[in-house]
């Protein structure tokens, strides 16, 4: 009985941890690029998912232009985000760009509420795989898809980042702005381009998650926080660790919920979370300002 | 300090006029305005003065309301011990949190603190049988207080939130113009170069964070008795983000503009509360423009705006 409950928590946990693992993975490219916290990550999945959402309801959609249309709008949404927040105040404090990603996340939910309204919305699974059985392990269909969808993510981007030049400039930005900016690179194209690149892996969370829970107008900042924990967990700097902690998280948030009550689980996971950062804070050169 | 303490008068007592003046379905909405500017000065020692960007408040202050309305019910004629006790809890509770989180950079100390808040709310919710969960309190008693009496009524609140606010405000001033309050700007400009110069950060930060952790749980007090009632949602990351949000539109360190920000900014958005579901796209347009004003303003960009 134990290990079926235990299955059954894998099973929600990897499906969840895929998304926040993808959602860690827009953090920590932002984080990189241009030492901001961006606490509008969460309206990035949200619009994104709304917007397929609606192309849906117009259109007859299959899985490839229904992926080709997540990654535009993502990308777009992305863009227009850091255009309105950090593009506007690159010389200003930290703590003035952070606060405006937040009030970025109030104007964008704000929209959701005024074009989509508040009821939740079932995004339909344009992606179908079918579910996968081995021993005691079982993964439903929408676990595999949100694994199969954040898998190819992962490796898509990290073959980007390590072939291509301006991969290889956003990672030189997140090393070292000044040195990077010395060899030609353009540090503030490469942050817009940070931007745009979360927004188009929020917006593919989006597409994993949005079957599973339907899309709400609030969802948002609990999935971009948890997208930060899992990047903290991760480490902030190779991308297969961060994703992996995205996956961490959910599986342990599962095993929580099934050990503990929902509010309880809540509570453990951000102890954690305070608890990591007092004992293995982030290494100095992620500290610095760019 | 002499400038500011005046330029602090000034706006109490215009305040005070115009809540003099209010009917009493107003002056409830004046109270709540004042409330959050209590929080924003409560910040203000940790981020103004510390340099310390805490999003612990609506933990600080859901913990005065709690232990407030708890303790009130169980001694109603505890006021003199129990508001003291209550603030001095958190005082401790905020300096004990500070130590080890002060390493951390802005953002991420933030984003720590934002757990603590987090934490708090779902704490509460796990505790019903003392907390009443989700469902929130009644508050029983009001407190007492010798030669008042009753601490009960709008016009009351009112006047317990100008006294904080004037308290904190002197507070403030005379902190930042001690030899504690240098300590702390010179940890916040550079805390390298403070800690060389022989300043104990831990303990210093710890100080400014724990005065403003036992302001906000003076603020839940008086939020608790001015509402008669509490519940989770009163305290939860909506009041954190509201509370740095006019801060940092303010300016961390400066007494009296955080305080005018509060009050014209919340009226604001308080009368675009009509517009029904297009209230949080106005609601973060407005922040939003104010962020980016400010921003124009010290950049020189907005020549109109005053310096």
């Amino acid at each position: 009985m134990f290990a079926l409950y235990l299955a059954q928590a894998v099973n929600s946990g990897l499906a969840l941890g895929a998304v926040y693992g993808l959602m860690a993975l827009g953090f920590s490219l932002v984080y990189n690029s241009s030492r901001l916290i961006n606490f509008a990550q969460g309206e990035l999945l949200l619009l994104g998912g709304l917007v397929l959402y609606s192309l849906s309801q117009a259109l007859e959609l299959g899985p490839v232009t229904a992926l080709l249309a997540t990654g535009v709008f993502g990308f777009v949404l992305g863009h227009a985000l850091y255009a309105s927040t950090l593009g506007v105040m690159l010389g200003a404090q930290p703590l003035r760009q952070l606060m405006l990603t937040v009030a970025a996340s109030l104007v964008w939910q704000g929209a959701a509420i005024l074009v989509w309204g508040k009821n939740p919305l079932k995004l339909e699974q344009f992606v179908v795989f079918p579910p996968f059985r081995a021993g005691p392990l079982f993964l439903g269909g929408n676990t595999v898809t949100a694994l199969v969808l954040s898998v190819a993510s992962v490796a898509v981007l990290s073959a980007f980042l390590t072939l291509t030049r301006t991969g290889r400039a956003i990672r030189a930005v997140s090393m070292n702005a000044l040195a990077a900016r010395l060899q030609g690179v353009n540090p503030v194209r490469v942050q817009a381009l940070s931007f745009a690149l979360s927004g188009m892996l929020a917006a593919l969370a989006a597409m994993a998650i949005g079957p599973q829970t339907m899309l709400r107008y609030d969802m948002g900042f609990g999935l971009g926080l948890k997208g930060f924990v899992a990047a903290t967990l991760g480490g902030y700097s190779s991308l297969s660790r961060v994703f992996a902690g995205g996956l961490f998280l959910g599986v342990v948030e599962a095993c929580l919920t099934l050990a503990f009550s929902a509010d309880l689980k809540e509570t453990l996971t951000y102890t954690i979370l305070v608890a990591l950062m007092m004992l293995a804070p982030l290494p100095q050169n992620l500290k610095q300002k760019v | 300090m002499g400038g500011e303490l005046r330029r602090l008068a000034v706006f109490l007592g215009a305040v005070g006029a115009l809540g003099l003046m209010l009917p009493n379905v107003h002056l409830l909405a004046l109270n709540q305005h004042l409330f959050l500017a209590l929080n924003v000065l409560a910040l203000n020692f940790s981020l103004g003065l510390g340099g310390q960007a805490s999003m612990a408040t609506g933990a600080f202050c859901g913990l005065g309301a709690y232990a407030s309305v708890i303790l009130h019910s169980m001694w109603p004629q505890g006021t003199l011990v129990i508001v003291p006790a209550v603030a001095f809890t958190a005082y401790a509770c905020g300096a004990a949190v500070s130590k080890p989180l002060e390493k951390l950079g802005e953002g991420f100390l933030a984003m720590a603190t934002l757990c603590l808040c987090l934490i708090f709310v779902n704490l509460v919710l796990v505790f019903t049988p003392i907390t009443g969960g989700s469902n929130g309190m009644m508050v029983s008693h009001h407190p007492m207080l010798p030669f008042i009496g009753e601490l009960k009524g709008d016009r009351a609140n009112f006047a317990a939130l100008l006294a904080l606010l004037a308290l904190g405000g002197y507070l403030f001033a005379a902190v930042r113009s001690s030899r504690l309050g240098r300590a702390l700007l010179a940890c916040k400009d550079d805390a390298l170069a403070a800690s060389s110069c022989g300043i104990d950060r831990l303990s210093t930060r710890a100080v400014s964070f724990g005065i403003g952790g036992a302001f906000s749980a003076l603020a839940g007090m008086v939020l608790a008795n001015s509402t008669g009632f509490i519940s989770p949602g009163q305290f939860d990351l909506g009041l954190s983000l509201k509370t740095l949000l006019f801060l940092v539109i303010g300016g961390p360190g400066k007494l009296t503009r955080p305080l005018i920000a509060v009050v014209v900014l919340e009226s604001l958005i308080a009368w675009f509360h009509a517009l029904g579901e297009a209230t949080v796209l106005v609601h973060g347009l407005i922040l939003a423009g104010a962020l980016i004003a400010g921003y124009w303003r010290e950049t020189g960009r907005l020549r109109l705006l005053p310096r």
